[in-house]
């Protein structure tokens, strides 16, 4: 009783200092001077094409990876072939490498000097220090959350709920839209949220290919970060508060979920 | 014929699962698949059923070629021993979910899904989810499930396996019932040979991927063509060199012609039948079935020295080496 007791103040202890204490500071921080200066800092141009330029990220990203992921998972499930084992594993590259390492991998390929660079070029498409190379980052990077999801689910449902199906005159695609998909539904739902939460916070890859650019290829973390640099602290602050609050947006979806699954 | 199988094999990796199997089904008939796990049982109905393909042979459904047919368009009734419900859909969305498949207008799944559920007395549960309801009724849903196609033929994968005892007893004679009223050409998978004898009309015994006897229930248990169907149909009794169901060993209380000392070692009241165990003078354990009366006319009691004698009709020659 009394350990376990001890182990929760620990607990709690460690999640204050190192989670509440921090987020809280930055929310203190940006309302100090009150809601119209931080509104004020959050609404200048280059903060709102950056929380733009955020979304579409979030907007690229996630529906590519789901769709993917979902793939992905009935490959790694259902088929047996040479090499599955290898594929397994090279979903797991993501979490694996440095996110700095991605993007200089991307700079690599596509940049001026790179394999596709002078091609590219030739035919008027930039992928470095431009949108398409940041959202190429920021797919990579939040690539594993649905596959690592679905993957489990699928095995737990099993194949036979298909079979019936096709007993009953559903064809593959139709078993896959009535009966797979709904029955993986949570699954996919945790891995879209957790692909949301990755594209949403990238930084280190996704700041390596884009150049910085201000107004232009700032996503709100690399926004944080120019402001914060050049001691623009009313801003740092404020899109830190934006992107907190994006992030417990998710947060609390994916409660709502829990709930949902719970009940069911 | 409903069913035709020829020659059909299939092989997973390095097991022999089918070894050159053929099989006639009449139509509208109630076929056991009845064998030990491994023994190709499941396997066979898979490929009847067209999801699993086989490496050769053929499979033709009501006349037609249908071997390389998809599951989706052969028209067969499927159920799986795990039920396979939709989880995610309501029982009347289960029984319907074939008819919604082939487009058919809403008011007509409506009222043949009624019909369904009446047929497996689940009319109440129409708004139920599966995991609402108990193992029993999942298997009845499911059977309604594969029924609502009206397929050629129903094949059930050991649709009673996952059940407790009380609650497959009642589904066995549910299943007669149901297919005098339906008639639908059923074939079923079972390990359990009561539960083949007691259904079907029809019984293919199936032993390491080869069909090891076909015939009716009683013919099965009269006359075994070998000794793994005489063994796996009911229980033996050893008799010398010879099988025989305990049931056709007659008690002596004196010495006869072609009857065998033994001593009586232990004697169950099972109700109507008495099971005696004796032992032999060269020490072999002899289990031996009597009436009620043949018990009490006997005096019958551990200890005491009796005289055995088989009925050699019903009895096979022991093959040794072929177990």
């Amino acid at each position: 009783m009394r350990a376990s007791r001890r182990l929760r103040a620990v607990a709690l202890a460690y999640l204050a200092l190192l989670l509440v204490l921090p987020v809280g500071m930055v929310f203190y921080r940006t309302f100090e001077h009150g809601v119209a200066a931080a509104w004020a800092a959050v609404t200048t141009p280059d903060a709102i094409h950056a929380f733009w330029l955020t979304l579409l990220m979030v907007a690229v990203a996630v529906p590519a990876n789901t769709v993917f992921g979902i793939g992905c998972a009935l490959v790694l499930v259902r088929q047996r072939f040479p090499g599955k084992a290898l594929l397994n594993s090279l979903v797991d590259v993501p979490f694996a490498v440095s996110p700095v390492v991605v993007g200089l991998a991307l700079v690599l390929l596509y940049g001026r000097a790179g394999w596709f660079g002078t091609w590219l070029a030739d035919h008027g498409i930039q992928v470095i220090f431009a949108p398409l190379g940041m959202i190429l980052a920021t797919i990579f990077i939040s690539l594993p959350f649905v596959v690592r999801e679905v993957v489990p689910v699928l095995r737990e449902v099993g194949s036979e709920q298909e079979e019936a199906a096709s007993t009953l005159g559903a064809s593959p695609w139709q078993a896959f839209w009535r009966v797979t998909l709904p029955s993986i539904r949570w699954g996919v739902a945790y891995g879209v949220i957790l692909t949301t939460a990755r594209a949403l916070g990238e930084f280190g890859a996704v700041s390596v290919v884009s150049g910085k650019l201000a107004g232009q290829t700032e996503t709100l973390p690399i926004h944080v970060e120019q402001a914060f640099q050049n001691f623009d602290l009313a801003g740092a602050y404020s899109a830190s508060v934006v992107l907190a609050a994006l992030a417990l947006l998710t947060v609390l979806s994916m409660n709502l979920i829990k709930r949902e699954e719970v009940t069911r | 014929m409903s069913i035709e199988v020829v020659g059909v094999s299939k092989r997973f990796g390095d097991f022999l699962a089918l070894d050159d199997v053929s099989l006639n089904v009449r139509d509208g008939s109630l076929t056991a698949l009845l064998g030990p796990s491994g023994s190709g049982k499941s396997t066979l109905l898979r490929v009847i059923a067209g999801l699993e393909l086989p490496d050769s042979g053929t499979v033709h459904i009501r006349g037609a070629d249908t071997t390389h047919v998809p599951a989706q368009r052969r028209g067969v009734g499927f159920v799986f021993q795990h039920y396979a419900a939709f989880k995610h859909m309501t029982v009347r969305d289960n029984v319907g979910f074939g008819l919604s498949i082939r487009k058919r207008p809403r008011a007509e799944i409506r009222e043949r899904v009624d019909q369904l559920l009446e047929l497996v007395h689940l009319s109440g549960f129409a708004h139920r989810y599966p995991a609402q309801l108990s193992g029993g009724q999942r298997q009845r849903m499911a059977l309604a499930r594969a029924l609502a196609v009206e397929p050629a033929v129903l094949l059930l994968d050991e649709p009673f396996g996952a059940l407790d005892a009380n609650v497959r007893k009642e589904l066995r004679e549910w299943l007669r019932d149901l297919h005098e009223r339906v008639h639908v050409t059923t074939v079923f998978v079972t390990h359990d040979q009561e539960e083949a004898m007691e259904v079907a009309e029809q019984i293919v015994v199936m032993n390491e991927a080869r069909v090891a006897q076909v015939a009716p229930p009683r013919e099965l248990y009269e006359h075994p063509g070998s000794e793994f169907v005489m063994r796996f149909v009911g229980p033996v009794a050893e008799m010398g060199n010879e099988l025989v169901r305990p049931h056709d060993i007659e008690i002596l209380p004196l010495p006869d012609w072609g009857a065998e000392e033994a001593m009586v070692r232990r004697v169950n009241h099972l109700g109507f039948e008495v099971r005696v165990e004796l032992e032999t003078t060269d020490g072999r354990r002899v289990a031996v079935q009597v009436t009620r009366a043949r018990a009490v006319e006997l005096e019958l009691e551990a200890g005491q020295i009796v005289w055995l004698r088989p009925d050699h009709r019903g009895a096979l020659r022991a093959n040794r080496s072929a177990a």
